[in-house]
C-alpha cells in the first residue's frame, strides 16, 4: 500500500488491480426489485463500511453487545474529580461554547403557557433520582416537579415488576425510555409511532453517552445518586438541541444510513487512497465530510463504524459554526463501538473557507501531533492530484434535482442500499422549500418507514394516495425505496417508476455511492 | 372469579410453548371526587373487578390511573389520556361522565417458553398486538350498554346516592364482563356498525306501512325497529340508540334464543293460532307463552335519548320464525307497564302480518343470494362501513355471536386493517392505502366521504395495477362505484 502519486494503486487488499470489471458484469444495468442483498444499486463491492446495519431494528435492540474490540481504547479517564478535568476542560464544549446556537436563547419560556405545551416534540432527560438533566424547551429548573412526576410514574410501574412504555391521548403521546442511569421522556404531537419516538430518544441517550462514556455515567450515579449531571453537561446542550433538529429533518437518521457527496468514482478513489496512505499506528477511522455528506471513510481493517456513531460525529462537526481555521482535538465516545472508553478526534477543515472537514479518530489521547501529521501527509498527497480539484468542483453541486431522473410527477425520493448503509436522495423540490413543508415531508417518510418496519407486522410495500401527494414505499432484502409523487401520479406510474429509478441509480451509482471503501 | 383468558398450546420444535391471547386483567370504575381526602381513597372506587383484589392494591391501581390522567394534562389539558402502554398490559381510560372514569386493563398476549432444569418458564409479552382503537371502543361499548339498561351514572346517584350506583354497577358488570371476548375484538368493534338488509322498494314500503299500522293501533308503542335475521331493515330510533340496541339484540338476545334448548323451549317452529290466522310469532322478551295463565308480563327497561335527556321505555322483542329458515323480528319500545291484554292484542295483530311479510323478505333473500353469485371462495374479502348511517358489511366475519366472532382471515391481516383505519382517522381528507404484507396478501383501504372500505386480496403475484383493477371491479359490482378516488 505504498502507491505514490505516480503509481495510483486502487488498494485492493487481494492485490487485484481491476476487480471492478468482473464485478461490473454481476451488477445488472437494469436491476429489478427482486435482486438480492449485495447486488442492489449502491452496494459496496468490497465490504461494508459500517457495522452491518439492516435497519433501525438494531438501534432499538436492547442488547448492548459490548464485543471485545481490537482497538485499545482510552479507558484511563478516572471519573469523579478527574472527570471534571477531562470533560470540563478538554471536551468540545471548550471549543464551541463561544458560539452557542440561537435555539438556546429561547430557553426562557413559561412552562405553563400554551406556547410551551404546543411544541411539536418535547424531550426530557432525567436521572433515576428524578433530577432534571435536559429539556428541549424551557429550563430544567422550571420543570423539576414535572420531571419528578415522570420519574414517579416510571418507578411506580417498575415496582409492579412491569415497565412503562407510553401514554396516549388524542393528538399527543408520551414515550418513556429507561436507560439506566438515565430516563428519557418524549412528548410528541406528531403522528410518529412509539417505536420511531423511542428511536429518537435512543439517539439522545447515545449523544449524552458520547460525551461522558457509560462507564463514567454509571460511576457518577453509583457514587452520588442525586448528582446534578448538568454540571458536567453544561455548555453541550446545543449538541442535543441540534441532534433533535436533525432527527426532524435528516432522512439519514431515519434510514440508519448516510448519504455521499456526488463525486466521480475515479476522483473519490484517489481521495480514499490518499487517506489510506496517511495512516498512523493508533488511527482507527479517517472520515472526510462535505457538510452533511460523506466524501469517503477509511477504517482500520476489522474495525467498523456504526451509523449511529457516524451520525454523532456528523452532529458534533455540524453543530459547530466556529472558526474553520486551526485543528480541534476532542475526546469522543462512540457508544455503538464501545460505551466504556473515549476515542480522540482530530477535527479540521481542509481549507478555511471549505466545507471539507477531515476527522481523524485515534485511540490515543496524546496523539494530536500524529494526527496533525497524518492530515498534512494526506493534504500534500492529495493536492498534487487532479482529484482534489474535482472534489472541490463537486462541492458546488452537492445534490441533484429529481428532474434528472426523468420520471414525471415524481417530486422526491429516498433510496437506501441496505448492504452498504448508504442512501441517496435528490434535493427538495420548490414546493417543499419551507422548513414547515420539509418537516411535513419527513413526517410522511417517517410514517411510511414505521409501516414498513412495524415490529410485528412488517410490510413489503405501502402505497398511499392522498389529496396532497401519492407515496410509495418498497422494501426488499437489498434496498429500501420511498417515492413521493404529486397527487396527479397514477398507480401505474408509481409501479413503473420503481424499475426506472433503480435503473437510473444503477447508472449513477459510481457518483452517488462509495463502491470501493478502503481500509488500512 | 372470572377467567376470560384463552390459551392454546402450540407445539414448537418439540418444546411445549404456550400462547396466551389478550385477556381482561381488571376493570374498574372510580370517581376521584368521592374520596378526595387521604385515607378515604377507597370511597372513590365504585366497582372493581376482580372483586377479590386486596383493598390496598385497588387503591394503588386507581391511584396510578389518576396520576397518569393528571400528568397528561400537563401537556394536553383538553384531551384526556386514553391509554397507558406497559410491557405486560395496556390500560384504557374513559371518562363518560364528569369525573367518572372507567378503566379496563388488558394483558398483552404472551408466549410462555418452558425452561430446562425445572426453572420457571420464560414469558415473552407481545407488546404490539393490541390495537388501542379496538379496545378503546370496547370500553365505550361497555358504558353504552350499561347506560342502555340503567341510564347514566349521575342518574343513579341522584336517585339513590352512591350506594345505588354501586349496586347497579355490580349487578350489571358482574354479568356483562363475562360476555367480553377480548381475544376476538377487531375493527368491527371500532365501527360498531349495523348490518342492513338490502331490500327492493316494494317490500320496503310494505314493511313501512306495517310499522305505521302497528304504531297507530297500539298507541303505547313509541318506537319500532324491524330486523331480518341479524340485519336491520327499519328503525325509528335515534342512530346511537339503535347502534347499541342492535349490538344487544344481535350479540346477546338473539343468540340466546336461537338455541332453543338453552332458552328452555321445545321446537320454536310450531305455528300459533291467533283468531283464525296461523302464525309463527312469539315474544323474545316478556311472556314466554301467552297461553300460560302464570305468564309474567315483565319487559326489560331501556333508556333511549329524548328531547330532555333520556326516557325510560320497555323493550318488547317479537319474533317470527318460519319453517323455511327465515327469521324476522320487531322490537317495540313502549312507555307504560304492559298488561296481558296489550300483549295478546299485539300478538294477534303483529303475528299473522309479520308471518306474511317474512315470506316476502325470504323471497328477496333468495334473490340477493343469486345476485351475489355462487358460494365459491372469492378472490377477495372485504369490510365496508358508512359513518353516516352506520351501515356495515363484512365478508370476513362468518358469524358474530355473543360468544365468538369467527373471521376467515389471519389475525395479523385483521390488525393491518386496524392499522390502516388508524391512519384514516388522523386526517379528514379522502385517502387510499394499498399495502402488501410479508405473507404476500394485498390489503386495500379506501376512505371516501364518510365511507370506508377494506379489501383483502389473495392474489400473491399481482402488482399494484392489477390490485387496483380488482378493487375497481369490486366497487363497481358491490358499491355502485361510490369510491372514485384514483
Amino acid at each position: 500500500m505504498d502507491g505514490g502519486p505516480q503509481k495510483p494503486a486502487v488498494g485492493w487488499e487481494n492485490g487485484m488491480l481491476a476487480p471492478v470489471d468482473r464485478l461490473r458484469t454481476e451488477r445488472a444495468d437494469s436491476p429489478v426489485p427482486g435482486l438480492v442483498e449485495g447486488t442492489e444499486p449502491g452496494a459496496g463491492q468490497q465490504s461494508a463500511m459500517f457495522v452491518h446495519a439492516q435497519s433501525f431494528e438494531d438501534l432499538t435492540a436492547e442488547a448492548e453487545e459490548d464485543v471485545e474490540r481490537e482497538a485499545e481504547l482510552d479507558e484511563s479517564g478516572e471519573p469523579s474529580e478527574d472527570l471534571k478535568v477531562l470533560v470540563g476542560e478538554e471536551t468540545i464544549e471548550k471549543q464551541h461554547n463561544d458560539d452557542i446556537p440561537p435555539e438556546r436563547g429561547t430557553k426562557e419560556e413559561d412552562v405553563s403557557s400554551e406556547a410551551w405545551r404546543s411544541h411539536r416534540k418535547h424531550v426530557f432527560v432525567l436521572s433515576e433520582a428524578g433530577k432534571p438533566i435536559y429539556t428541549r424547551y424551557g429550563t430544567e429548573e422550571a420543570l423539576s416537579s414535572t420531571m419528578g412526576v415522570m420519574m414517579a410514574l416510571v418507578s411506580f410501574v417498575e415496582a409492579e415488576k412491569n415497565i412503562i412504555r407510553s401514554i396516549h391521548a388524542d393528538g399527543c403521546k408520551v414515550v418513556f425510555l429507561a436507560k439506566s442511569p438515565l430516563v428519557l421522556v418524549g412528548v410528541s404531537r406528531t403522528c410518529q409511532s412509539d417505536k420511531e419516538l423511542l428511536r429518537e430518544l435512543q439517539y439522545i441517550y447515545y449523544q449524552i453517552v458520547s460525551l461522558l462514556t457509560l462507564t463514567q455515567l454509571n460511576h457518577i450515579f453509583q457514587h452520588k445518586q442525586n448528582y446534578d449531571l448538568r454540571r458536567l453537561l453544561a455548555g453541550s446542550e446545543y449538541l442535543t438541541d441540534n441532534l433533535l433538529h436533525r432527527l426532524d429533518r435528516d432522512p439519514g437518521l431515519l434510514l440508519s444510513a448516510v448519504t455521499c457527496l456526488p463525486l466521480a468514482s475515479s476522483a473519490r478513489d484517489v481521495v480514499s487512497a490518499s487517506l489510506q496512505a496517511a495512516k498512523a499506528k493508533n488511527l482507527v477511522f479517517s472520515i472526510l465530510l462535505a457538510g452533511d455528506r460523506l466524501v469517503t471513510l477509511v477504517r482500520k481493517k476489522d474495525q467498523f463504524l456504526h451509523h449511529i456513531d457516524l451520525h454523532l460525529v456528523f452532529n458534533l462537526v455540524g453543530s459547530s459554526s466556529s472558526s474553520r481555521e486551526g485543528e480541534g482535538w476532542t475526546p469522543i465516545c462512540l457508544p455503538k463501538f464501545n460505551t466504556a472508553g473515549f476515542f480522540h478526534a482530530h477535527i479540521s477543515y481542509l481549507e478555511p473557507a471549505s466545507e471539507l472537514c477531515l476527522i481523524l479518530v485515534s485511540t490515543d489521547r496524546e496523539d494530536f501531533f500524529n494526527m496533525s501529521d497524518c492530515k498534512q501527509r494526506f493534504l500534500e498527497r492529495l493536492s498534487k492530484r487532479s482529484a482534489y480539484q474535482a472534489m472541490k468542483e463537486a462541492l458546488k453541486c452537492p445534490s441533484y434535482s429529481v428532474e434528472q431522473v426523468g420520471i414525471p410527477e415524481l417530486r422526491h425520493f429516498l433510496y437506501k442500499s441496505k448492504s452498504s448503509g448508504l442512501y441517496t436522495s435528490p434535493e427538495f423540490p420548490a414546493i417543499y422549500q419551507s422548513d414547515e413543508e420539509q418537516e411535513r415531508m419527513m413526517g410522511l417518510y417517517q410514517d411510511l418507514h414505521s409501516h414498513l418496519h412495524h415490529p410485528t407486522r412488517p410490510l413489503r410495500s405501502f402505497y398511499r394516495c392522498s389529496e396532497t401527494e401519492n407515496l410509495l414505499a418498497w422494501v426488499t432484502s437489498g434496498f429500501e425505496l420511498y417515492l413521493c409523487f404529486s397527487p396527479l401520479g397514477t398507480k401505474a406510474l408509481a409501479h413503473s417508476a420503481v424499475n426506472k429509478l433503480l435503473k437510473w441509480i444503477r447508472k449513477e451509482e459510481d457518483r452517488l455511492f462509495i463502491l470501493s471503501p478502503l481500509t488500512y | 372469579l372470572l377467567h376470560t383468558s384463552g390459551s392454546t398450546g402450540t407445539m414448537a420444535s418439540g418444546m411445549q410453548e404456550k400462547q396466551y391471547t389478550p385477556s381482561l386483567l381488571s376493570f374498574f370504575i372510580y370517581n376521584p371526587t368521592f374520596g378526595p381526602r387521604e385515607g378515604e381513597e377507597e370511597k372513590k372506587i365504585l366497582f372493581y373487578h376482580p372483586s377479590d383484589v386486596e383493598k390496598n392494591e385497588k387503591i394503588r391501581n386507581v391511584g396510578l390511573c389518576e396520576a397518569i390522567v393528571q400528568f397528561t394534562r400537563t401537556f394536553c389539558p383538553t384531551k384526556p389520556a386514553k391509554s397507558l402502554h406497559t410491557q405486560k398490559n395496556r390500560q384504557f381510560f374513559f371518562e363518560p361522565e364528569d369525573n367518572f372514569w372507567i378503566v379496563m386493563v388488558v394483558r398483552n398476549p404472551m408466549i410462555e417458553k418452558p425452561n430446562k432444569d425445572g426453572k420457571p418458564p420464560t414469558v415473552e409479552y407481545q407488546e404490539e398486538e393490541i390495537l388501542d382503537t379496538v379496545y378503546g371502543a370496547v370500553v365505550r361499548q361497555c358504558y353504552s350498554m350499561y347506560k342502555l339498561f340503567n341510564g347514566t351514572f349521575g342518574r343513579a346517584v341522584e336517585a339513590g346516592g352512591v350506594e345505588l350506583l354501586i349496586q347497579k354497577l355490580e349487578k350489571f358488570f358482574y354479568r356483562y364482563l363475562q360476555t367480553l371476548h377480548l381475544q376476538s375484538c377487531d375493527l368491527l368493534d371500532v365501527f360498531g356498525g349495523i348490518s342492513f338488509f338490502p331490500l327492493d322498494k316494494m317490500t320496503y314500503l310494505k314493511i313501512q306501512s306495517f310499522v305505521n299500522r302497528v304504531e297507530e293501533s297500539l298507541s303505547l308503542i313509541k318506537y319500532t325497529a324491524f330486523l331480518y335475521n341479524d340485519q336491520l331493515i327499519w328503525s325509528g330510533l335515534e342512530q346511537d340508540d339503535m347502534r347499541i340496541l342492535y349490538k344487544y339484540l344481535t350479540t346477546s338476545l338473539f343468540p340466546r334464543h336461537s338455541e332453543p334448548e338453552l332458552a328452555g323451549r321445545d321446537s320454536p317452529l310450531r305455528p300459533e293460532v291467533a283468531g283464525n290466522l296461523l302464525h309463527y310469532g312469539r315474544f323474545l322478551t316478556g311472556p314466554t307463552n301467552l297461553k300460560d295463565p302464570e305468564a309474567k308480563f315483565r319487559f326489560p327497561k331501556i333508556f333511549v335519548s329524548a328531547e330532555d335527556g333520556y326516557e325510560e321505555l320497555h323493550l318488547i322483542v317479537y319474533k317470527v320464525e318460519c319453517p323455511i329458515m327465515s327469521v324476522s323480528s320487531v322490537s317495540f319500545l313502549a312507555s307504560v307497564e304492559l298488561t296481558r291484554d296489550f300483549c295478546e292484542q299485539l300478538d294477534s295483530l303483529v303475528g299473522p302480518q309479520l308471518t306474511l311479510l317474512a315470506s316476502d323478505i325470504c323471497e328477496q333473500f333468495t334473490i340477493n343470494r343469486r345476485i351475489s353469485g355462487p358460494e365459491k371462495e372469492p378472490q377477495f374479502k372485504f369490510i365496508y362501513f358508512n359513518h353516516m348511517n352506520l351501515a356495515e358489511k363484512s365478508t370476513i366475519h362468518m358469524r358474530k355471536t355473543a360468544s365468538v366472532c369467527l373471521t376467515s382471515v389471519h389475525p395479523d391481516l385483521m390488525k393491518i386493517l386496524g392499522d390502516i383505519n388508524c391512519d384514516f382517522a388522523r386526517v379528514d381528507e379522502d385517502e387510499e392505502i394499498i399495502v402488501k404484507a410479508m405473507t404476500d396478501y394485498w390489503v386495500v383501504g379506501k376512505k371516501s366521504d364518510q365511507r370506508e372500505l377494506y379489501v383483502i386480496l389473495n392474489q400473491k403475484n399481482a402488482n399494484l395495477i392489477e390490485v387496483n383493477e380488482e378493487v375497481k371491479r369490486l366497487c363497481a359490482t358491490q358499491f355502485n362505484n361510490i369510491f372514485f378516488l384514483d
